[in-house]
């Protein structure tokens, strides 16, 4: 544990550095952006310049409920046709794949990956499944993430929907010991309630 | 050979360095980027104790997943090679050729000539913190800022006679180990065919390695090598290559995909064709590549490539689910269907079955 905390220090050295200022999202109805929303049973936090996170570059929002460099949860809210899902993670960097209308989960997983392994981060997706999603036919897949700044072991969980050809995904992940199985359930009953109003 | 190093006196500047050192290496043994895999890590330590000689207890080899070319070694023993690197070696002659000029800096102790002459208590520090820890700062296609590379070029940069000398004792010692030293000039050869595939990229590819930012130019070294060897022969070692590498390469070619230098890659896998024709597994990441470019053709030269896949060995099922996205995407549904229902087949029970029959369901 101590290993893992002192491999976590550069990480959060990197955010007070960058100074990410969060404010409370209280239990109840809570929105994301003016499109999105879900019914949260406890406390998360939302940052206000989700810019820097390198698991999640680029989102319409980031969550975190211990702080971002344990774990992040990330919204990518009514992504338009010929947009990428986030950014590029540094000024000159390679353009990241655009969303295209019509794409197959499996593409999507595709856009995702290439977005959170854009620091040389390892990724292996898990099981890839049709699933509700903010009231649309969507998917969920799980992942596996190994962070390339520390070496350490991630884990992920994402849900995804396709409404009126704008893509929303909302993706969770933690260190795959003790975090991710800790708030997998919160995340899991925070993702039955989500829902998309574009 | 000199005899072996012992370890310096802990008061003494080297012995300080040496600690830092080993800081570093207890990091790269926790980290998830290493790996693990026991034949690989046989073969290769292997190889490096066989060109060693009495040094072998003294050396210790870590394969790190990073998909560059690139390897190094510290004066403490640390020797790291990238798992980039890995995959473009055809056989054992050309990883021994990598590691035995490695090892001609250990056995000269340049990289201490190196830290001894930087000015700096915090220059020491960055050669220690960024080099050594390379894996940590640098990521798929470049690093994390233009300072860094700069920085570690800059203090990794051997002497061109260093360099020689390193390759003149490397060359030495693969050929004392038997192995057949033309195979050391090949290594740069395969290097430059990819970097002349496309100038820009190539440009980015030699300042993103460690090895190729501070040595020589490639193509004066394959002459060297070359003439160095002369008519000699010996041992490659192709077949026990692939056998050792074989059950780590689908993740290492799955990670030269991600790093979408498609006209390396495409050099690169081309190569590793040529060298096994009926290569399923590569014919099948060619198609991968054109189908991640996403280019106008791309999906047709995809598609090609798969069909050429299907009849070559070690292809995996993921092909016909590669295949039936190309085809749903272009409004081939019976072919789509045909190419899903082939996937479930010969894989039943992937982690995608439900989603796959959706599809299948949806054409």
């Amino acid at each position: 544990m101590m290993r893992a905390l002192r491999a976590l220090l550069p990480l959060a050295l990197l955010a007070l550095a960058s100074c990410a200022p969060m404010v409370m999202v209280a239990p109840g109805p809570a929105a994301v952006r003016d499109d999105f929303s879900v019914t949260v049973d406890s406390i998360w936090n939302r940052l206000t310049y989700p810019g820097i996170v390198f698991m999640a570059p680029g989102a319409s929002e980031i969550w975190t409920a211990e702080g971002i460099p344990l774990d992040v949860l990330a919204f990518y809210i009514g992504v338009r046709e010929g947009d990428a899902l986030g950014r590029v993670l540094e000024r000159g960097g390679k353009p990241l794949a655009s969303y295209r209308a019509g794409m197959t989960p499996h593409e999507i997983v595709e856009l995702y990956e290439q977005l959170v392994t854009q620091d040389g981060s390892a990724f292996t997706l898990g099981r890839l499944a049709p699933h509700r999603f903010g009231g649309a036919d969507g998917f969920r897949f799980e992942y596996a993430l190994t962070r390339k700044h520390d070496g350490l072991a991630l884990s992920g969980v994402a849900y995804g929907a396709v409404i009126g050809k704008r893509l929303t995904l909302m993706a969770f992940t933690a260190p795959r010991m003790y975090y991710f199985a800790k708030y997998l359930p919160r995340v899991e009953a925070m993702a039955g309630t989500a829902q998309i109003k574009y | 050979m000199p005899p072996r190093f012992a370890h310096p006196d802990p008061a003494s500047d080297e012995g300080g360095w040496w600690s830092q050192m080993d800081r570093e290496e207890q990091r790269l043994r926790a980290s998830g980027f290493l790996i693990r895999d026991k034949a690989l890590n046989e073969m290769v330590s292997g190889i490096a104790c066989r060109l060693a000689g009495a040094h072998c207890p003294d050396l210790r080899v870590y394969l790190v997943r990073t998909p560059l070319f690139n390897a190094m070694m510290a004066p403490n023993g640390m020797m790291q090679i990238w798992s980039g690197l890995l995959l473009r070696m055809t056989n054992e002659a050309q990883l021994a050729a990598v590691i035995g000029h490695e090892m001609g800096h250990y056995l000269e102790r340049h990289s201490i000539d190196r830290i001894r002459s930087a000015k700096t208590a915090t220059a020491v520090g960055h050669y220690l913190g960024l080099a050594l820890g390379a894996v940590r700062s640098s990521n798929a296609g470049h690093f994390a800022n233009a300072a860094d590379i700069a920085l570690i070029a800059g203090f990794l940069s051997y002497g061109r006679d260093q360099e020689r000398e390193a390759d003149r004792i490397g060359l030495n010692l693969m050929t004392q180990a038997g192995y057949a030293p033309l195979e050391a000039s090949r290594v740069w050869e395969q290097m430059l065919e990819e970097v002349r595939a496309d100038p820009m990229e190539g440009e980015d590819f030699w300042r993103a390695s460690i090895l190729f930012a501070t040595h020589p130019p490639a193509r004066e070294r394959r002459e060297t090598l070359a003439e160095l060897a002369g008519s000699a022969g010996g041992r490659t070692g192709e077949a026990e290559y692939r056998a050792a590498l074989a059950a780590q390469r689908p993740a290492f070619v799955s990670d030269e995909l991600k790093r979408r230098k498609f006209l390396q890659t495409r050099v690169l896998f081309e190569r590793l064709l040529k060298a096994v024709p009926d290569d399923g597994e590569i014919q099948y990441a060619l198609g991968e590549a054109f189908r991640m470019r996403d280019g106008v053709g791309d999906a047709q030269s995809a598609l090609d490539a798969y069909r050429k896949a299907q009849a070559m060995r070690g292809s995996p099922p993921e092909l016909y689910r590669s295949m039936g996205l190309l085809e749903r995407q272009r409004g081939q549904h019976a072919e789509a269907r045909a190419s899903f229902a082939r996937y479930l087949e010969l894989k039943p029970g992937a982690s995608d079955a439900e989603l796959v029959r959706r599809y299948m369901a949806s054409e």
